[in-house]
Formats: structure tokens, sequence, C-alpha cells
């Protein structure tokens, strides 16, 4: 019955999209997109933070609807196009957490793929179940031991599991997959296999829409690459045709005006010194800043980026090394033991790690530093702190200029601004930022980014990891390229550009993962 | 350490517009708007009805009296529960808690013949102690406040038998019943001790930096440890001043009674979650705090005592209380946005989920 199922006529188109447009009070994220998926190819899509790669991933799984005048069709079972209203059964998404339950088995996820029907009330016949869970999963290359938990498999066998899940045992071809950046985390090997999974599942004649920052993996699956910038769809070809110097051009874009800092100010000696640093991924990672100096970190998803932040200011202690601030080292796993020293950090994870969502911004504001506003038998200065409320949001431009609110009330930039304020109050000596500007508006985005550089220029030392290139290339002095937990290189003085970032951060994450 | 404000950035798009700080008046208006203080308008509501039904029993002086009497013990262990629910911790153990200082201290009076000070000093030392395990238990061994605190109950429910052995524990001596009976002006001591301790934790809680720890323990734990809060003991300092607390609620009960009850726990853990839950809806939009607590106690007393003389049925009162906690914390579930209830599901999914 598959076998028959398999012939599908190669080519014809599964997925249209066109005029495709979203914006989000006002600003556009994307821009008049259009596009076409044909069964049998593997169609990547590219591009930066903020090029509105997720928005349209979430508008084709109808979390975001277009604006008016988008058409986006599905093929349906005899390949009629027809609206997605109709056909969204048709396409599937394989999201980066992929959505499996990892305490159930194999079985037992692909299980809850389909509605029982009437036989909710029979007993579950368990070594069919496992017989045809197993037969699933070994169509796409993988011999999984469908018995034992998902969360005891491997990145890509999970993957080849929620790959399985989403085509329902693969009786449905003509699909469209969406990969929404799957690799993730992957290692190179893991990346192989899952490569292999999608090449089965594109010659069986579906469509495939693969999301991806790494170059070499869209070179290394993808048939065609669209590449998104600000919205808009600026190239869309085979992949043959691009080299990846065109691929980054596309990426980056042309006129990159370079807004540079200033030379960095104040004493010569480092203010932060970091000293054979390890963790999950970071292996020995040695790092020193300058007061007044602004040093940006970057590198791919798993490359020691996530944790470097969280582990410096002691959200998490380091397996090894040393971190010392003003040449006083500090004991690490302690927050509390940081910012005595004069460490600030602003989280990369806001909502969890960075906002009292239901405390007001006020309370937000000066949590770190109650100390100037207490008064005898601990109480605190109210009024004062009202005062200094109403400063503090005028300096960072909260708006609605109200801080007495709840910090929920806020949008994800003011509520940005405020956690950074926070910490600005405090006028650290170190100033670690993680992702400061992830999922902030571009006009918070620019506060922001002065608000640091004022800072910097106080005598601040400033540490920003980023995965944004545009953002370090604009507001660095020198950023440093991690790569398999190590710096790679460092990019300072004219050669520090979006571009070169972009390439460097790419070429370093190839050579890490043939490790 | 400074607090000068930077200079304004030459590419903020917005001028820096400041709202007017709201009066004192205004915020005194808004904080008895009927949406933040719902219980105050109910309690007056409910006062004039019954005040209506049944004007000769319930208008007098001596109903209310014995109405604070018989409410003062389990108000202030209602008001020792605001502690650890506001950093958090759901003590479930709170009854037990009481249980545990209502037996202990009656054994020590009858059986090992102590004197009242030191059998009393002896009681709010073992409540710390019970305190300070519930912060081991959920600090050191990341067991779950609301899985930790139910195991405890169980084994204080067992302590509390062991000592007793199941039976009630009497000659405690009549000095010790002037404790909770003594009056001063016509009104008991534990009203006044209600009084002193709610003051003491609303000062706490709501007027120092410290309860601004409490709160922000509580809101996020995460992030409330990397703004610099020493998580750990603000948990540790409610735990155990919720301990103390209960046991003086114990003491209290016992001296009341004239003896030691082993059975009493349940009877102050339902209606202590209630008055803080209830509570928690008034005066300050969801945060646990004193004088909601207060409010909903007499919302619940006020209701029962109504009721009663109105000649309901005996189950009623369980019914009244049950059904009140139920709708405070519906109330406040459906003010926050839809998103957060979803979201607080997901996170208690992952909690089992295997790390990467």
């Amino acid at each position: 019955m598959v076998a028959k199922e398999l012939t599908v006529v190669a080519g014809a188109p599964l997925l249209r999209v066109s005029g495709v447009s979203k914006s989000f009070s006002g600003a556009p994220v994307l821009d008049n997109v259009s596009f076409e998926v044909r069964s049998g190819e593997v169609v990547a899509i590219v591009g930066h933070n903020g090029s509105g790669k997720s928005t349209l991933v979430k508008i084709l799984a109808r979390i975001h609807s277009p604006d008016p005048g988008a058409r986006i069709e599905v093929a349906n079972e005899r390949g009629e196009l027809l609206p997605l209203r109709a056909t969204h059964h048709r396409l599937h998404f394989i999201h980066q957490d992929l959505g499996l339950l990892p305490m159930l088995s194999t079985t037992e996820n692909l299980d809850l793929g389909g509605s029982l029907g009437w036989r909710w009330v029979l007993p579950v016949r368990r070594n069919e179940e496992d017989r045809r869970a197993a037969e699933s999963v070994a169509r796409f290359g993988a011999a999984i031991d469908v018995r034992a938990p998902v969360g005891s498999l491997s990145p890509a066998e999970r993957a080849i599991v929620a790959i399985a899940r989403a085509l329902g045992g693969w009786d449905r071809p003509g699909n469209v997959l969406v990969l929404d950046e799957p690799t993730t985390a992957f290692h190179r090997e893991e990346v192989a296999r899952l490569f292999e999974a999608i090449r089965r599942v594109v010659s069986a004649g579906a469509g495939v829409v693969f999301i991806s920052h790494r170059l070499d993996e869209v070179r290394d699956i993808a048939d065609r690459v669209i590449i998104l910038r600000d919205g808009q769809k600026v190239a869309d070809g085979a992949v043959s045709g691009f080299d990846d110097d065109r691929l980054i051009r596309a990426i980056v874009g042309g006129s990159v005006e370079a807004r540079r800092p200033g030379p960095p100010q104040g004493e010569a000696g480092p203010a932060l010194t970091v000293r054979g640093l390890r963790g999950q991924r970071l292996r020995s990672f040695d790092l020193q800043v300058r007061s007044g100096e602004i040093v940006g970190v970057t590198g791919v998803l798993g490359s020691g980026r996530e944790e470097l932040a969280g582990m410096l200011f002691g959200e998490r202690p380091p397996l090894a090394g040393s971190i010392a601030v003003d040449g006083r080292p500090i004991r690490p796993g302690q927050p509390a033991a940081a910012i005595a020293r004069g460490m600030a950090y602003v989280p990369a994870d806001r909502l969890r790690l960075g906002a009292l969502a239901a405390m007001s911004a006020t309370e937000n504001l000066t949590l770190a530093s109650l100390g100037s506003l207490r008064r005898q038998l601990g109480r605190v200065d109210r009024r004062m702190e009202r005062v200094e409320a109403r400063r503090w949001s005028a300096a960072v431009g909260l708006h609605p200029p109200r801080p007495e609110r709840r910090l929920s009330t806020f949008s994800g930039g003011n509520q940005q601004k405020i956690v950074l304020a926070r910490w600005l109050r405090t006028d650290p000596r170190v100033l670690i930022l993680d992702e400061p500007t992830q999922g902030v508006d571009v006009g918070a985005k620019a506060t922001i980014h002065d608000l640091v550089a004022a800072q910097a220029r106080s005598g601040t030392a400033v540490l920003v990891v980023s995965s944004d290139a545009k953002e370090l290339a604009s507001i660095c002095h020198r950023v440093v390229v991690l790569d398999a937990g190590r710096a790679a290189l460092e990019l300072a003085g004219p050669d520090l550009t979006e571009a070169a970032l972009v390439r460097e951060t790419l070429t370093a994450g190839v050579a890490g993962g043939s490790r | 350490m400074s607090i000068d404000t930077p200079a304004l950035p030459s590419s903020t798009t917005r001028p820096p517009a400041v709202a007017p700080t709201p009066s004192g008046w205004q915020r005194a208006g808004q904080a008895m708007s009927f949406r933040n203080a719902s219980a105050v308008y109910l309690l007056v509501l409910l006062f004039a009805v019954f005040s209506i039904w049944e004007p000769s029993t319930f208008l007098t002086a001596q109903t209310w009296r014995l109405l604070l009497d018989n409410q003062a013990i389990s108000a202030i262990a209602a008001v020792g529960l605001v502690l650890p629910l506001s950093a958090g911790v759901v003590d479930l153990a709170i009854g037990s808690e009481v249980g545990v200082g209502a037996i202990l201290v009656a054994w020590l009076l009858a059986h090992a013949r102590l004197p009242i000070p030191v059998a009393v000093v002896l009681c709010l030392l073992a409540g710390a102690a019970i305190g300070v395990t519930v912060t081991l238990l959920v600090v050191r061994a990341r067991i779950s406040s609301f899985i930790a605190t139910l195991a405890m109950s169980s084994v204080l429910i067992a302590l509390i038998d062991w000592i007793s052995g199941s039976e009630q524990i009497l000659d405690l001596g009549t000095h010790f019943q002037d404790l909770a009976t003594g009056q001063l002006f016509g009104i008991t001591y534990p009203v006044y001790l209600l009084a002193g301790l709610s003051l003491a934790v609303w000062w706490l809680l709501d007027r120092t930096a410290l309860g601004r720890r409490v709160h922000a323990t509580g809101g996020n734990l995460d992030a409330a440890r990397l703004a610099g809060v020493r998580t750990s003991r603000i948990i540790l300092f409610t735990t155990v001043g919720c301990g103390i607390i209960a046991a003086l609620a114990g003491i209290l009960a016992s001296s009341q009674l004239a003896t030691g009850d082993p059975t009493i726990s349940t009877s102050y853990l339902l209606p202590a979650f209630a008055a803080t839950f209830l509570g928690s809806t008034q005066f300050t939009g969801g945060r646990f705090n004193v004088g909601g607590t207060l409010i909903a106690v007499a919302v619940l007393a006020v209701g029962v005592e109504g009721l009663d003389l109105a000649g309901a049925p005996i189950w009623l009162p369980d019914l009244f209380d049950g059904v009140a906690l139920l709708l405070a914390v519906g109330f406040t579930q459906a003010q926050r946005p839809p998103g957060a209830r979803t979201a607080a599901i997901r996170r208690s999914l992952r909690l089992g989920r295997a790390a990467p």
C-alpha cells in the first residue's frame, strides 16, 4: 500500500505562498513575500534574526494571520491547490522543541498523533503497536528502541520520531514538512542522520521547508534557497548558484551603516578577568574586558555562547575556571556575591530570569539595590522610590511612563528597558548583557544600545553576548567569536563588520562541527 | 552608591513624558474600588443582611465578643501562613503545625510539669524547627513545597498521636488557661496578640526591603535570585516565621480548650487557606497580604455565624468555607491573562521532563 503511494508526480507544486505581508503595531515584519514549494524538493529559508523567518513560519502554522491580500495555498490529496484554511492538515511542523513527551515511549508518542475514535475503550495491543511504531520509524532510516522513553534518545532520533508522528506513519504522501531550525544543538553525525531521514521524506514526494541559521547545512540538504532580509525576499534560487560570499551578502545586505563607538576610555587595567572557564560546552575560555570597553561574544548555537553570560554572573556555577572583578576573584555560582563585587546581568530569557512580571515596574527597578532606599526599621522609603522610578522611566523612555504599573502590562521592549535600568541604577563595574535586544522593537533597541554605550563611557566594562551580528558590529569595540567552546578569533577595528561576523561565525561552526 | 540618571539618549524617539504621580487620595480611592476590595463590601452586605434577618441575636455585643474570641486563633494561623505563601511556599502543614504546638505544650505542662514560660518557649522553638525542616526539604532537597509540606503534615500528625497516645491531655493547670481566656477591657488576650502579629507581619511584608524580597522570591524565584535576592534565606525566614506563629496558635488553642486535643489539626488547615487565598484577591491584586487575610477571616466568620444564628444545618459552615475558597481562587485566576494558566500547567509538566 505504501509503495503504491510513493509514486508521486515529481515537481507538482505543494505549497504556494503569494503576497504575504505582516506588520505588528505598524512595524512591517514581512513585506510581500511569495514563494513555492514543489514535490520532491527541499527549500531552505535563511535570514538573520528579525528577518521575518519565524513570523513566516508562524503564519504558515496559523499562529499569526497575515495582513489582508495574502494567498497561501496547499495541495490537497488530488494535487489541487486550495486555501490553507481547508488544507492545513497537509502542512506539518517540526518546531525546535519537537513537542514530544519525553517520559513516554516512541510508540506512545506516535499514538498521540491520531485520534482513537471508539477504540479508546479497548486495551492497547502493545506488541502490535510497537511493531507498527518500529516500522514507521524505520522508514526514516532509524533503528530505535520504540519502548524506550523518548527522553533517552539522541537528538536526531527524537527529531525523527517527531517527523514520523507529523507524517502520520507516512501513509499521506505529498505533504509539506516544515522544519524550524531542527538542528540546533546537534552534533555533526546527528545532523547527517536527520538529513538522511529528510531525504527519504523528499524522495517519497513530499516537499520540505527547512529553516536554518547554518549555511553549511543549507548547502548540504537544500535544493533551493530563499533568503529573507528585513521582511523581504531578496534571493530565491538553486543552492548551486550561490557561493558562501553571495549567500552572506544577500543575508546581510549591502548598506550597513556602522555606528562605531568612540575609543574605550578609563584605566588600562582589566575590570573583568575570566580564566579557563569551562561548562557544558565552554572549554577553557579566557577573556579580559577593560573598564570603558564594550566587548562582544558570539558564536553559533551550541558553541558555548548561550551559557557564558549566566556562568559569569553565577546563575549556575562553572565546572572550572576563575572570574575576577578588578583583580579580586568572585565566588562562582552566587549572583549575590557577583553583585557585591559590582557585576550586573541582563539575562536573555527575560520572562523566566529577568522580569518579575507580577510586580510593578518600580519594584522591578529597585529590587537589585534597595539599600539606598532603606530607612530605620528596614522601611523602604516609598516616596523616594517613586521619585527615582519617575526619573529612571524618563531616562530610559519607558512607554507608557507609568512605573507604578505591573511589569507584565508593558511591551517586551519596555520590560527590557526596566530590567536594564535596574542594573544601570547600581552603577556597575561590569555589565553583562545576554541577547539584550532579543524580541525587542526597533525603537527600544536603539535606546538600549545608547544606554549601554553611555554606561561604558562612564567607565563600566561591558560584555555583550549576542547572536545578532548587526548589533555587535555597531556597538562593540571588539568581538570574540566562539567555536566549540573556545575563542576561535577576535575581530576589532576596521575588520569588525557585520559581514565579517556572519562569515566567521558560520565558518567557525563548520570547522567545529567536523571534529 | 551613585544613583545618577544617565543623560537622555539622543536617538530616543519618545519625549520623556512623565505621568503625574497619583496622589495619596487617588491611591486610596483605587485601593477601595470594588474590584480591589470586594470583600469589604461583601462584609458590609453580610452584616446588613443578618442584622435585618436576626437582629435580636446577631446585633448583640455578646455575639461579637464570642466571634472575636473564637476567630482570633485561626486568624493568627492564617496571618502566619501569609509569610510562606508570599515567598511561593505552599505550606499545607499549617494545620498540623498548629496541632503540634497544641499537643506539645499540653504534654510539657501535664507530663513534664514544666513551668508555663519554659513550656511556651520550647513549643515556639519546636515550631521554628518545623519551619527549618520545611525549608531544607524545599530548598536543599528541591521537593516542591506542595508535596514536601503534604508529607510533612502526615509526619507531624503521627508525631501528635505519638506524643498524646491519641488521647486528650487534661490537667494543664488553671494559670495556663488564663493565657487565652484572660481579658483586658473585655477582650481576650489572643485578640491583642492577633493585632500585634498582624501589624508586625504587615510591616515586614509590605513596608520593608525584606518584604519586597519575599514577594520577589514568590513572584519569580530565578529572577529574584539573579537580582541579588538570597532566596534560600528568604524562604527560611518565612517558613520559620510561620512555624513559630503556628505554634503560638496551637498554644492558645490548648489554653482556650484547657485541654491538649490531638484532633484539632484539620480544623485549622482549610480556614487558613481560605482566608489567605480569599485575602490575596483583596487590595493588592493577587499578592498575599495581611489586611486582605483579616478581612477574609471576618467575612467567613460573619457568614458562618449569621447562618448559624439563622438556624442553618450543621454542615453549612464547611460548605460555606469551601465554596468561598473556590470562588476566591477562581476570581483571581479569571483576572490573570489567559496564557498564564496554561503556562503554569506547562511549567509543572516540564518539571518531570528529562534534562536535555
